[in-house]
């Protein structure tokens, strides 16, 4: 049984690369060091219960500071900023927390492309809720149908209680979760599907839902609610999933994803079943994702709802020649869209993605910064907007990268090529709340560079039937758990079959490949110095 | 939905088919990494009688790297800090591959059964615990009360 071994800590921020027979394994703790926060929380505690609270200015105040510098913040470990941490500890205290709740609620504003990522950040950092304070929140807010429908007015709030209740929904998944799904609560956001109403306010009541619905009571109970209105909602607005109004687009997207996922109608087909994909040749890889990525059945269309930063590559692989592909940006927010080879990892918990290391480049058109190694360079340009087209050209021949907005070209970047040469896919990262659409060469280009003669994947590449389908995740991860697993199987990955002994200390049971990337034997730590083969 | 490993479906079927007593972990409907977790809190510690919700993830190279646990229920103890950290050797650099998540689980559960106020992550709490164990026992035992025992 383990110990503790706080000791240790310094080294748990550090980016720590190994390298053990040839094979590189990188692990990155998430794990930051408690000593400052801490300092905080013990402060904030010795001086007592009867500690007053700040005014709701200063609360608002350090809300929108958070929110301004948020997007300045560039570096993964980087310290989050002073304003930040002292909403942490005034939300520390129950009382505390509903004021920072109802700041947030109140002054984040509808325009700002990180908003309800800064909603969800702020929440995530602040200690967990007991079931009473969101409670206590419920009923501040006043949710019910004819707040709903009072609400329209307002629509920026409207948004900011459907974040604060996604994010809730999903941090107290269980029990408590379906505690704060009164009936007050769900008529609020079933009454707020309404077509007429704001799209934002839809969308995130919709996002709400999908987060409630992690714990399987919920889903039960909303699919029901869901099923006893007129229409089903849902129905209705999976409809705006092509729209060119880039809000109703994001509601079409939700909505559909959540009829395939989550609240299956009975008699609708699932959505893989009737899309058209006979002209795609090149998609998303459904197999090659960090797991929260939403995928269109089309494979051509991405989102992210989790709070991680969830990558994805594409199906086709370039070694040679000259390459672009389209991105047409649906959300204004942090986005990293470019190449990666095989080699960089998704490390969607830690919040690194493609562009954050040495086999990925990204552009990233909110922060306006161009990525490689998760070093940024400084573009000078707007933030992008919905609606523009960011253009990736990859050119082997003279080996340098070129970003386009809206056809025009950003500076050339090469220093990639200093780690890989060919293996080449499209990739992109995903902040909460981003999506965009990609063009591989299936529909025409809006903005094809003049000056280069290149190629499009979708005239080279070629996917079986069966690799063209976006399956959705109940269904895949039931063909998954039909798996059986052979008897003489290696130990540690069930995979291959058990082949070695290692030596000196004699055990056995594992597989080459699982040795190869340890130094010590994983039964007794005995220092690896070699493994023979062992067939009995 | 990247290709789940078969380690993972393995110790997922057996988690299903033969559960450990006093801990229960569930996969995820939508995430085969991700495990809901509830520990009981083991008899005769300042926890007993409460039911202690944890999240537990598998990253992307599990098992060649540790699993990542947290508590979710607040809980007053030298060892889990308030946003509901561990601090265990086998999660950090004690870990094996051949250790799983039942042994991990398994440690947590006995990591309550013996807080170690020596090597703390709350450090508040771990002063109190050393100074005035009677009084850190009430404190467990009220926290326990407050957050653990309501569902």
């Amino acid at each position: 049984m383990g110990t503790c071994l706080c000791k240790e800590q310094q080294s748990e921020t550090d980016i720590t690369t190994g390298t053990h027979n040839g094979t590189t394994v990188h692990s990155i703790s998430a794990h930051v060091p408690a000593n400052e926060c801490l300092d905080c929380y013990v402060a904030a505690s010795s001086s007592g219960p009867c500690q007053k609270l700040p005014s709701y200015s200063t609360v608002d105040r350090l809300i929108l500071d958070t929110l301004s510098i948020i997007g300045t913040l560039i570096e993964n470990e980087q310290e989050p900023p002073p304003a930040m941490l002292q909403l942490h500890v005034i939300a520390d205290k129950e009382d505390g927390w509903i004021q920072v709740v109802s700041s947030m609620v109140k002054v984040i504003p509808m325009n700002d492309p990180l908003g309800p990522a800064v909603i969800t950040l702020l929440l995530d950092d602040c200690p967990l809720p007991t079931k009473e304070s969101v409670l206590r929140l419920s009923s501040i807010f006043n949710l019910s149908a004819q707040s709903s429908v009072k609400g329209k007015s307002k629509p920026t709030q409207q948004r900011n209680i459907c974040v604060v209740l996604g994010c809730i929904a999903e941090k107290l998944a269980g029990p408590n979760s379906i505690a704060i799904l009164t009936q007050g609560t769900l008529n609020y956001l079933i009454t707020n599907l309404n077509t007429d109403n704001n799209p934002s306010v839809i969308l995130f009541s919709v996002i709400a839902l999908e987060k409630f619905a992690q714990t399987s009571e919920n889903k039960v109970t909303i699919k029901k609610r869901l099923e006893a209105e007129p229409t089903n909602p849902l129905m209705c607005l999976e409809k705006w999933v092509d729209s060119e109004h880039y809000v109703k687009r994001q509601v079409g997207f939700c909505a559909q994803w959540c009829l395939d996922n989550l609240f299956l109608v009975e008699g609708r087909k699932f959505s893989y079943e009737c899309v058209d994909t006979s002209g795609i040749n090149v998609m998303l890889n459904t197999k090659d994702v960090s797991e929260y990525l939403k995928i269109s059945p089309n494979g051509l269309e991405a989102r992210c709802d989790a709070y991680s930063f969830e990558s994805v590559r594409c199906t086709f692989q370039v070694n040679s020649g000259v390459w672009y592909y389209e991105t047409v940006v649906i959300t204004p927010g942090v986005m990293q869209i470019g190449w990666a080879t095989k080699e960089s990892t998704f490390l969607n918990h830690e919040g690194y993605g493609i562009g954050d290391d040495e086999f990925s480049l990204a552009y990233d058109g909110c922060r306006r910064l161009i990525w490689h190694n998760a070093h940024n360079e400084a573009q000078s340009r707007q933030c992008w907007h919905p609606g523009d087209v960011l253009g990736c050209l990859l050119d082997l021949n003279k080996l340098e990268v070129i970003f386009y907005i809206n056809g025009s070209p950003l500076c050339p970047c090469t220093r990639i090529f200093k780690t890989a040469r060919s293996g080449f896919f499209a990739a992109a990262s995903f902040m909460s709340f981003q999506q965009c659409r990609f063009n591989f060469g299936s529909e025409p280009f809006r903005f094809p560079p003049r000056d280069k003669k290149f190629q499009n994947f979708n005239d080279h590449a070629v996917l079986s039937p069966e690799d063209k389908v976006v399956l959705p995740r109940h269904i895949h991860l039931e063909q998954l758990r039909k798996l059986s697993v052979r008897e003489d199987s290696c130990t540690l990955c069930f995979d291959k079959r058990a082949s070695v002994r290692l030596v000196p200390c004699g055990h056995k049971g594992f597989c080459s490949s699982c040795v190869m990337q340890l130094a010590e034997c994983p039964m007794c730590r005995a220092t690896i110095q070699e493994c023979a083969p062992d067939n009995t | 939905m990247t290709a789940l490993p078969r380690r993972i479906i393995k110790e997922t079927q057996r988690l299903m088919q033969e559960p450990v007593p006093g801990i229960s972990a569930v996969p995820d409907e939508s995430n085969a990494r991700y495990f809901h977790v509830i520990v009981t809190g083991p008899e005769d510690s300042p926890f007993e009688g409460g039911l202690f919700k944890l999240e537990l993830f598998l990253p992307e190279d599990y098992p060649m790297s540790a699993p990542k646990v947290r508590f979710i229920t607040k809980i007053y103890h030298p060892n889990i800090d308030r946003l509901g950290r561990i601090c265990l050797d086998i999660l950090k650099d004690k870990w094996s591959p051949a250790l799983q998540i039942r042994t991990v689980l398994l440690s947590i559960q006995a990591l309550l059964s013996a807080p170690n106020p020596d090597d703390p992550l709350a450090n508040d709490v771990a002063e109190l615990w050393k100074v005035n164990e009677a009084e850190a026992i009430r404190n467990a035992k009220e926290w326990t009360r407050r957050y653990a025992m309501d569902n």
